[in-house]
């Protein structure tokens, strides 16, 4: 058996803080990012932690408040305020951003018998917020198997395919729960550490309200308990004085705000309303950057490179994008530096895996032969199309949704003159961000489409979504077996080195196929107000866990 | 009078009804699905056609308008798809910030609309009405979105000071609540301002060379007399007609400005509506809001007998 550290109830002797080291070794062993050791403190000057203070931050007006019922962003970046997570990834000032290291959170610790087998041991004495009809009660194994059976059981979830491989779960005691999966999945632990649809809830609560979709019923075990919900306005944070990491949170609350306008948020930014960027992950937008650097250089300034890809994706499974050449001369007509360049001002040209997420994604230029399908090269663009029977190009439309920003529409109109000068003419057809969301990201669309098409946290989930046949999340319809039993085959496999050289073939590979003509990935600035403290920026949707990190120093 | 009274309010009768075909078969018209929307993100049902059945949404679309007629008759505006919570109750709770908004836009108006259309005529040809007449031509050619967003961002580059951007409760803060109105109130007034400063204007032209205001001067009356009580009084009648008119663009406004100044009103209730495709409460919204603007017509034309006794309404 591969006992990665043993529980307190059968190993005497071992103290507490022991056991918290070897959980958070053993998860740094199973992370995204094994081999990192961060040289550097990304985070504003560590000194004494201060306690008090409201933070005023952009934040977002959920949909509703029931994680099994939404993979919104919205819902779920406002829930890791109040609740957390079984293991999670780790926030605080030596955490480089991009990087995504699983750390033992209402777990402290837990073990793999065999490589379907996971038992994870519960801090004792973890309190739910003192809020009826929990009223501050303990924490236990139950809630945890109550969470995933709800997760697996209710069908609205959408992410009920990240936990596919899971057999049952099973309460071993109290403070011990098992996972027994049907075959082997290496991600196990990653995706519980995901922000998003993993949040521990309580029988109880689910009983009273029926669901979990008011306000009224979020009641976890987060550092802040919801104090109030305005919709459309803001969310009312205030500190969880029982709350397990012992010291944290060190402000009194939060102010979640909804900012919409990004002019307004802007202003809001300069005057000192608000105490981190206005824009999403608390960035400032590059066109806005040189002005407010100028007139606010006090201002903290981090770039950070996305873990977000942009792509052009298509109907692989109609004409004339069936045709390889098609998709190849398609990304060989985008000149990914100039929309760099005339859009975004700052970023790189992007594999299937973004930049960002370091330890996973190979960059181009190590891609070898199939590197040149990145290239700009409109001549031989119009070779290839010219090879696969279109000499004088074709007509298509271009879906795409201003949901995504202004920047985004600007990239559209620089693409369709790319594919013009090919030949490729496309017609724009743009649509309301829920719409889009729900036809053409869903795959319910003709032609092409471009825009964000992923977020990794973790390699599995992206990949294996977008090129899985008959998967919500695969846009271009790719039915590829052997990507296919590549994709499987990382998932089997428990050495990470080995695993890591699979990863890279498959973005060789999908180079090759250009299913989805990844674009770019851009680089943006964080920024905040210099009297925020040890906080870092990460592009995880566990704002809770870093704003619990942070403190106030006015 | 009654008699017009009564003729107008059975007019309101068809026109509403004819609103409510409008806004239901164009509501229904708009690309999008809720169904889909809603599926993919709620997930209320195992699949579309069991989602679409629970929201009555499977029903023909004139079994569907008359159903939801059936309960706007009796008060009942229905409930949100999205949060299940009734629309009129929704409405109710932002109503407030958009009347106050919305208010206080018309007081800027005919606070600009008056006194300036005033002296551009009594001024006639100087340069205090060339410049009242310029400022108002550049009043109503600028939206504004564009004018809220310079009143944000220059002060906020310039001076490192921006209004307050975030709602307060009166109960929280009055002056507070009060101070983040002011500007909002402002830039909504300034373009219905504009229109009835040039129509003010117009008609206090036209009024002073009546034969009675020749006779007021030539009995030595002072000019505050004549302009304010003989001429301003004849010539105000159509700018109320106008104002009138103008509601409509008050309420228009304020869908942008509750957006951009963070104020959350009926407006901004009714675009989050349309971006999620939440039938009900587009079609209560709008309804209620042309309702309001039938009646304000109503109302204005009724003010005509006070304003002149020789209207009769024939």
């Amino acid at each position: 058996m591969n006992r990665q550290q043993a529980h307190p109830g059968e190993a005497r002797g071992v103290r507490r803080r022991d056991l918290l080291k070897a959980g958070l070794v053993a998860g740094v062993s199973l992370s995204t990012w094994p081999l990192h050791t961060p040289s550097v403190l990304w985070g504003a000057e560590v000194g004494q932690p201060k306690r008090g203070g409201i933070l005023r931050v952009r934040g977002y007006d959920p949909v509703h408040f029931d994680h099994h019922q939404t993979i919104n962003f919205k819902t779920n970046t406002t829930l890791s305020f109040a609740y957390s997570t079984l293991v999670r990834y780790k926030v605080g000032p030596d955490v480089e951003p991009g990087t995504f290291i699983t750390e033992p959170h209402l777990a402290e610790g837990w073990e793999q018998p065999d490589d379907t087998t996971y038992i994870f041991h519960l801090r004792q004495g973890i309190k739910w917020h003192n809020k009826p009809p929990l009223n501050g009660r303990e924490l236990v194994a139950d809630d945890v198997k109550f969470t995933f059976d709800r997760f697996l059981r209710e069908p609205g979830n959408a992410d009920r395919h990240m936990l596919a491989s899971v057999d049952r779960i099973e309460v071993v005691d109290r403070y011990t729960v098992k996972f027994v999966l049907k075959e082997p999945y290496v991600w196990l632990i990653n995706v519980l550490a995901n922000p998003r649809s993993m949040w521990i809830i309580a029988p109880e609560v689910v009983q009273q309200f029926g669901d979990l979709k008011k306000p009224e019923s979020v009641i976890g075990t987060g550092p802040f308990l919801l104090d109030h919900y305005e919709p459309n306005v803001k969310t009312v944070f205030k500190r969880n004085p029982d709350y397990f990491l012992k010291g944290q949170p060190y402000i009194d609350g939060v102010e979640w705000l909804v900012l919409e306008d990004e002019s307004t948020g802007l202003a809001m930014y300069r005057t000192g309303q608000i105490d981190a960027g206005p824009w999403h992950w608390w960035v400032v937008r590059q066109a806005d950057l040189e002005a407010l650097q100028k007139s606010h250089p006090n201002l903290v300034y981090k770039d950070v490179v996305d873990n977000v890809t942009s792509a052009v994706y298509m109907r692989t499974d109609q004409a004339p994008f069936h045709d390889v050449r098609v998709r190849r001369a398609i990304s060989m007509a985008i000149d990914r530096q100039g929309l760099i360049d005339a859009v975004f001002l700052k970023g790189q040209p992007t594999p299937a895996i973004a930049p960002g997420l370091t330890a996973w994604s190979l960059p181009i230029d190590q891609l070898g032969e199939v590197a040149r399908y990145y290239q700009y090269n409109p001549k031989e663009a119009k070779r290839l199309l010219a090879e696969a029977g279109y000499a004088k190009g074709f007509k298509t439309q271009l879906n795409f949704t201003g949901g995504y920003g202004r920047d985004v529409i600007d990239a559209v109109q620089l693409l369709e003159q790319y594919l013009k000068e090919v030949g490729i003419e496309v017609e724009l057809k743009q649509q309301e961000y829920g719409a889009y969301m729900a036809t053409t990201f869903a795959g319910k669309y003709e032609g092409i489409a471009t825009g964000p098409i992923s977020i990794a946290w973790e390699p599995d989930s992206v990949l294996y979504g977008m090129y899985e046949p008959g998967n919500l999340r695969n846009s271009s319809h790719v039915n590829d077996p052997k990507l296919l039993a590549m994709l499987q085959e990382q998932r089997r496999t428990k050495d990470i080195e080995a695993r890591r050289r699979l990863i890279f073939d498959i973005q060789r590979y999908i180079a090759e196929q250009q299913y989805y003509v990844f674009t770019i990935s851009i680089t943006y600035t964080c920024s905040w107000q210099p009297y925020v403290k040890n906080y870092v920026p990460n592009p995880s949707f566990d704002y809770g866990g870093r704003v619990a990190a942070l403190w106030l120093d006015r | 009078m009654r008699q017009y009274v009564l003729k107008r309010l059975c007019l309101v009768v068809p026109t509403l009804l004819l609103i409510s075909i409008i806004v239901f078969s164009l509501n229904h018209m708009l690309p999008g699905d809720v169904v889909v929307l809603m599926f993919e993100e709620k997930a209320y049902a195992k699949d579309l056609d069991a989602l679409r059945a629970k929201l009555g949404l499977d029903r023909p679309l004139y079994v569907q308008y008359f159903s939801w007629l059936g309960d706007v008759v009796q008060g009942n505006l229905g409930e949100s798809l999205w949060t299940k919570r009734p629309v009129v109750e929704e409405m109710m709770r932002r109503l407030p910030v958009t009347f106050e908004l919305g208010a206080m836009g018309i007081i800027v108006a005919l606070c600009i609309a008056l006194p300036v259309g005033v002296l551009s005529a009594i001024r006639q040809d100087t340069l205090k009405d060339y410049a009242a007449r310029s400022a108002a031509i550049v009043g109503l050619s600028v939206p504004p979105f564009w004018k809220a967003t310079l009143v944000i961002v220059l002060p906020s580059i310039w001076f490192g000071w921006a209004p307050p951007l975030q709602f307060t409760p009166f109960s929280e803060n009055p002056w507070q609540h009060l101070s983040q109105f002011i500007l909002p109130a402002i830039i909504l007034g300034i373009a219905p301002g504009a229109s009835l400063m040039r129509l003010t204007r117009a008609l206090m032209l036209e009024v002073l060379r009546q034969d009675y205001i020749r006779t007021a001067w030539s009995k030595g009356m002072r000019e505050p007399r004549v302009v304010l009580r003989h001429a301003l009084k004849n010539a105000v009648i159509p700018v109320v007609t106008l104002l009138g008119l103008q509601i409509v663009q008050i309420a228009n406004g304020t869908v942008i400005l509750e957006t951009i100044f963070g104020l959350p009103g009926v407006g901004r209730f009714l675009v989050d509506a349309m971006f999620q495709r939440d039938y009900t409460v587009v079609q209560g919204v709008i309804l209620f809001t042309s309702s309001i603007i039938v009646v304000v017509n109503l109302l204005v034309d009724t003010t005509y007998a006070y304003l002149d006794p020789r209207i009769r309404y024939q």
